[in-house]
């Protein structure tokens, strides 16, 4: 078990040495100069340019030859240093990822988890209950085939707009100050409401489906059948249904982690919620690819810590992986 | 008796197949939507970005699904884009899942140094977030088009694929058949091949429709953020522009609502298709 | 969409900054300050009463359209960045500039003018203060402007044509010119905010010119009150000099600036009554200021919005065949803006006057050229202009070659994402093919756009960054004729245009006095019209839109109603749209 896991975090240090180096190249090898649009945005005198030009080369580390810039890059890292801004120049990159990731995880992980449970839950009474089958799946189906912004999109106009429900855009009202108190948190949950549920639907949707294909496979799978020639309870079959049927379930949740984040994107931009997707799109549109890596390194960080939780989670339920995995 | 069996087999596959609803409904909703994305272009009037009528009008028998804002026939533009989403499922989902059966049957059945490598390659582009990728590939080329899009879709979208197959290979290859059919000596390739693929083959069916649903819907999402080709028309572009130009704030629901339904029917469909077939090749799933 | 109002916001604000390069450096004279009186100091802290959690709906005006980002600076010697309103809100200028009426309207100054050849004196107002408590002097004014002299200030170039600037007494100050540029004089009387000697005296040289300055501290009518990502609030200031000596006072208790999400959701917020005034592009306007959504414009029918820029169809004169003024012509001709005034903006737009000059400066368009030279709408025209140049389709592919039987393949560009204007060439396109020149649209990313823009390897592009309204014709002229050709032309003239004639004519402007510039005016517009170096199109709007929910009496044409600009944009506050916000009233009981 030890062996295991040692071994996986090597890969996972693998593979986050790799990531970050990818990470490191994008601003650099972009094609297109980030410190002259950045100029051209402040859209300042052709000779008060060329002194700040350098100062900016400087300031985004940029003179120095490649082998040491990359060098600069991992030890910055390591002091949380991940370089300032071209959009919101001169905040530090660090800053502003700090300010939104509370929001991200605001979202993202009851949204992740609240579908994962029910769906896995729905879709397992589904798998034995043909009328919830019947009605159900449908639902299940669409809901999961649906663009995430669609439905974003028609939640926002249909309860935002139209019934008035709820707010369209923000993390809380324009007109409360944050600060601690029953209304302000009532106003964070509003306004959190609409971002999460269109995640939560999309999502539900998803592992409802997969809970209740798998659960009718194992059922029918030999062993299944083994145990109910052996007169077995029902229940007791099921729970090791279940059980198996978790597998591909709780691999689908590491996996789908990193997708994930398309669709936290595409949500936060429909309701204007200041999480990283939101700045994602804004570092795109301004070119500010500093920020971006920023923000790339953050989900890498989140989906290499999640993976690994979610192996241990793995080891945990199926034995069969651990001897796999150390045997031959 | 060797000769018989095929003709059985798919005799029978047809019988179940012409029985299963799910499948009836399924093919026959992705179907129609095959026909109309292969026949449909003919059978648009104007071209999708001219203005050929009235602004923002409702649907009218000149303008089937209305026009936008701009007074462009939203029809034209949703026929062409369903031939270019499905293009982009097709192609995307084709190279994720082939990619995918590669990588994970290798992986999860030979172990070792072997898996050991293709893991970590798969974890990196796993955990290299799809976007990141494809901003660097959008930013390289100035003129991104609909081949260029499910290429790249179905290059990011494999390592899941190859980990779910891998960890139902780990499943299948310490099962008693499999430790049988070592026993006999038989070479790992045959024994992938013959016993285990076999057996995951609605999960591998399952992964290429989700595949191509997940291509569908990432270029869906890749068009609405302003990655999408700049030439051309897909069903996320034109959602991209309903929504930029407040298609619903302004009454206009058949420029945003015919594309996002689209998307939800064929990925739908796909889905209820592939629990369909399912059933119809797991013969135990069939009394449920 | 949503990147262009930044940018054309931005662009009028560094129009000051072009201004003032014209001339060759020269060694700046030490300037010798008259020393101001000590005053004793009194640091009265604004005692911030603790501001509510919760702003009270009818005490605060709810704005949006100028912040496209987070709040990132309070500083108002970053023209480019600062926050909603850091200058006009908070920080003064001198004078106001009313474009509706043409004048000038003194502000912190009482009075100014030129007091010989090469001297302007300006009387400050007595009784101003700052709003920590201190008085504004001619020493705050003195030190703002030598301020000028760091590298890195916006306005450093005014040194090159001024030699000092002195206070004569407190309220007196005297600034002595190497030579009088009046154009550019008058927009920095306008454009530059004072700022108190006081406070920045201290201050390091980089923390002047690149700091945040956060809070901010003016002699403005609103202070401070706090900011986060999606928001700015100012508080008003209710010793605000104004109120005392001018007799005006500001209603709004606060002010929130909302950064803007997208100009849908901008759009979706308005309509729930979220928003008082909103500077963004919203789309279908025209629908719903009809439709009886209780949406406010400054005209009740088309164009429903003043105008605030002209945009241009750019042509890269080096290049062929756009270096043949005929082939410019042509396309003048061959565009059909009121397809694209009327389908693409939804007639929110104006079509542009030949001369390309904004309505607001209809006295200068020297109607003898326009009638002479002027262009309108015209296929045949177009191809009448095309074939005798020689402009002849040789091959048969329905596409014209050029004369020596070169083939024309040629793209015309905008940033992807600027849907609007992505339609307009769209249109553009379809105009140039239908008169046979192969003209093809295409979209790379913005900044795939401004390196082609900048660098001069485009065929044709749209832009309109440094044509907006302003106090005098010349900021347009210096942007659009923008010399010497460099290697890289961020700053206007993007088709290269070279031609010394017309640099002098511009140049000639800068010098000239408000009254005389008609005749150089027409010169110019004569060379503009006869060579065409790029194509006036269409006016953007001054987008604005409000509701009356909560604050009434807000400008408008309509007769008995204000005549201020409705504007949050930088550099508005200063044409008069702090004057709309005195006049605003809270509506009566809700």
């Amino acid at each position: 078990m030890g062996r295991y896991l040692g071994r996986k975090l090597l890969i996972y240090a693998l593979t986050f040495f790799l990531a970050v180096t990818i990470d490191w190249m994008i601003p650099r090898f972009m094609p297109g100069d980030p410190v002259s649009l950045m100029i051209a945005r402040i859209g300042t005198r052709p000779e008060a340019a060329e002194v700040l030009r350098g100062y900016f080369i400087q300031a985004f580390g940029l003179d120095v030859p490649l082998w040491q810039q990359y060098l600069n890059f991992w030890k910055a890292l390591f002091q949380g240093d991940l370089g300032v801004s071209i959009w919101l120049y001169p905040q530090p990159v660090i800053k502003i990822i700090q300010r939104a990731i509370p929001y991200d995880l605001f979202i993202l992980l009851p949204a992740i988890l609240l579908s994962w449970f029910a769906g896995n839950h729905v879709g397992a009474l589904a798998a034995r209950a043909r009328w919830l089958d019947n009605t159900l799946l449908p639902v299940g189906y669409l809901l999961t085939a649906t663009p995430y912004m669609w439905l974003a999109i028609l939640l926002a106009w249909s309860l935002g707009n139209v019934a008035g429900v709820f707010p369209i855009a923000g993390a809380y009202s324009f007109s409360i100050r944050p600060h601690l108190s029953l209304r302000f948190i009532l106003d964070l949950l509003h306004h959190w409401f609409l971002p999460f549920l269109s995640l939560f639907l999309v999502m539900f949707g998803g592992w409802a489906i997969g809970m209740r294909n798998m659960i009718i496979y194992e059922m029918e799978s030999d062993y299944s059948r083994y145990l109910e020639a052996l007169g077995t309870p029902q229940k007791l079959i099921r729970k090791y249904a279940f059980r198996n049927a978790m597998l591909p379930q709780i691999t689908g949740l590491a996996l789908q982690l990193g997708g994930i984040v398309a669709g936290a994107v595409a949500t936060e931009v429909v309701f204007a919620y200041p999480g990283i997707g939101y700045i994602i799109l804004n570092a795109v549109q301004n070119q500010d690819y500093f920020l971006l890596q920023g923000c790339f390194l953050f989900i890498i960080i989140g989906v290499l810590l999640a993976n690994f939780l979610i192996d241990i989670v793995y080891v945990i339920v199926d034995p069969r992986t651990r001897l796999g995995m150390t045997g031959e | 008796m060797e000769q018989e069996q095929p003709k059985k087999v798919r005799s029978e596959f047809i019988f179940f197949a012409w029985r299963n609803a799910k499948l009836r409904i399924g093919v026959s909703i992705l179907l129609v939507f095959i026909v109309f994305a292969v026949v449909g272009p003919f059978l648009v009037k104007y071209d999708p970005y001219e203005y050929s009528g009235p602004m923002g009008a409702p649907p009218s028998r000149e303008h089937w699904f209305g026009t936008t804002i701009f007074g462009q026939d939203v029809f034209s533009q949703f026929a062409l884009g369903t031939r270019s989403t499905l293009t982009v499922g097709l192609l995307g989902g084709c190279i994720g899942t082939m990619v995918g059966i590669l990588v994970g049957l290798l992986g999860g059945y030979r172990g070792g140094m072997l898996d050991e490598f293709l893991n970590v390659i798969t974890n990196i582009i796993l955990i290299i977030p799809t976007l990141a990728v494809l901003i660097i590939i959008a930013a390289y080329l100035e003129v991104r088009g609909i081949l260029t899009q499910s290429l790249f879709i179905g290059l990011t979208a494999w390592p899941w694929a190859a980990r779910a197959i891998r960890a139902q290979t780990f499943s299948l290859r310490v099962r008693e058949f499999v430790d049988l059919a070592r026993i006999t000596g038989r070479s790992s390739l045959r024994i992938v091949l013959t016993e285990i693929a076999p057996n995951m083959m609605s999960y591998l069916l399952l992964v290429f429709i989700l595949q191509f649903g997940g291509a569908v819907l990432n270029a869906a999402t890749l068009d609405f953020i302003g990655l999408g080709p700049t030439k051309g028309v897909s069903l996320g572009l034109i959602m991209n522009n309903a929504v930029l130009w407040a298609a619903l704030q302004l009454g206009m629901w058949w420029w945003l609502l015919p594309p996002g339904a689209t998307i939800a029917a064929i990925v739908g469909a796909l889905y209820i298709t592939n629990v369909g077939l399912d059933e119809i090749f797991n013969p135990k799933l069939r009394e449920m | 969409m949503s990147r262009k109002l930044m940018f054309v916001v931005l662009s009028a604000l560094v129009v000051g900054s072009l201004l003032l390069t014209a001339c060759q450096p020269q060694t700046v004279t030490v300037v010798q300050t008259v020393p101001v009186k000590e005053t004793v100091p009194v640091i009265i802290t604004p005692t911030p009463a603790p501001s509510p959690v919760v702003y009270p709906r009818n005490e605060t005006l709810y704005t949006s359209g100028k912040q496209w980002g987070p709040p990132t600076s309070w500083n108002p010697l970053q023209p480019g960045s600062y926050a909603m309103g850091v200058i006009g809100l908070c920080y003064e200028t001198l004078f106001l500039f009313d474009p509706l009426k043409n004048e000038y309207i003194p502000w912190l100054a009482e009075s100014g003018q030129f007091v010989s050849d090469k001297v302007y004196e300006v009387k400050l107002r007595q009784g101003i203060q700052w709003q920590d408590g201190q008085p504004f002097t001619a020493a705050d004014v003195v030190y703002t402007f030598e301020l000028g002299k760091l590298p890195g200030v916006y306005y450093a170039g005014l040194w090159n044509w001024m030699e000092k600037v002195e206070a004569v007494d407190d309220y007196t100050v005297r600034f002595t010119f190497k030579e009088v540029r009046h154009q550019s004089w008058w927009n920095t009387l306008y454009n530059t905010a004072i700022v108190p000697k006081h406070a920045w005296e201290g201050r390091s040289q980089e923390e002047i010119v690149n700091g945040p300055n956060l809070p901010p501290m003016g002699t403005g009518a609103y202070m401070y009150d706090t900011h986060s990502e999606d928001r700015m609030v100012w508080k008003r200031n209710d010793n605000w000099w104004a109120t005392k000596l001018l007799g005006r006072s500001v209603a709004p208790k606060y002010i929130l600036d909302i950064v803007n999400p997208s100009n849908n959701v901008a759009l979706g917020l308005f309509l729930k009554g979220e928003m008082d005034l909103s500077n963004n592009f919203l789309p279908g306007i025209a629908t719903l200021v009809k439709g009886g959504y209780g949406v406010k414009t400054w005209y009740d029918d088309a164009p429903f919005m003043l105008s605030a820029n002209t945009a241009f169809l750019f042509m890269n004169t080096t290049k062929k065949p756009m270096d043949d003024p005929a082939f410019r012509k042509a396309m003048a001709y061959a565009v059909n803006v009121d397809e694209i005034v009327t389908k693409v903006y939804g007639n929110i737009v104006q079509k542009a006057n030949p001369s390309g000059l904004l309505p607001t400066w209809e006295q200068y368009v020297d109607p003898a050229v326009v009638s002479e030279l002027g262009f309108s709408y015209n296929p045949d025209q177009a191809k009448k202009i095309l074939d005798q140049a020689g402009y002849k389709d040789v091959d048969g592919d329905g596409f014209r070659e050029a004369p020596d039987g070169s083939k024309i393949a040629l793209k015309i560009i905008v940033p992807f994402g600027w849907t609007d204007w992505m339609e307009s060439i769209r249109v553009i396109a379809a105009g140039a093919q239908a008169v046979g020149i192969n003209l093809q649209p295409d979209f790379p990313d913005f900044g795939g756009y401004w390196d082609q823009l900048t660098g001069g390897t485009f065929d044709m592009a749209i832009n309109n960054f440094g044509s907006n309204l302003s106090d005098t014709p010349y900021t347009f002229y210096a942007w659009l004729f923008r010399n010497p050709i460099e290697a890289s032309m961020p700053n206007g003239n993007f088709g290269r245009y070279e031609n010394p004639e017309v640099f002098a004519l511009v140049d000639e402007l800068d010098r000239t006095p408000k009254e005389q510039m008609g005749a150089v005016i027409s010169k110019i517009q004569r060379i503009q019209l006869t060579e065409m170096p790029a194509v006036p199109l269409w006016y953007n709007g001054l987008w604005a839109q409000w509701n009356e929910t909560y604050w009434t009496n807000w400008p408008g044409a309509a007769e008995g109603l204000p005549k201020y600009l409705p504007c949050t944009w930088n550099g508005y506050w200063n044409m008069t749209s702090i004057l709309m916000l005195t006049e605003l009233k809270p509506a009566q009981s809700q």
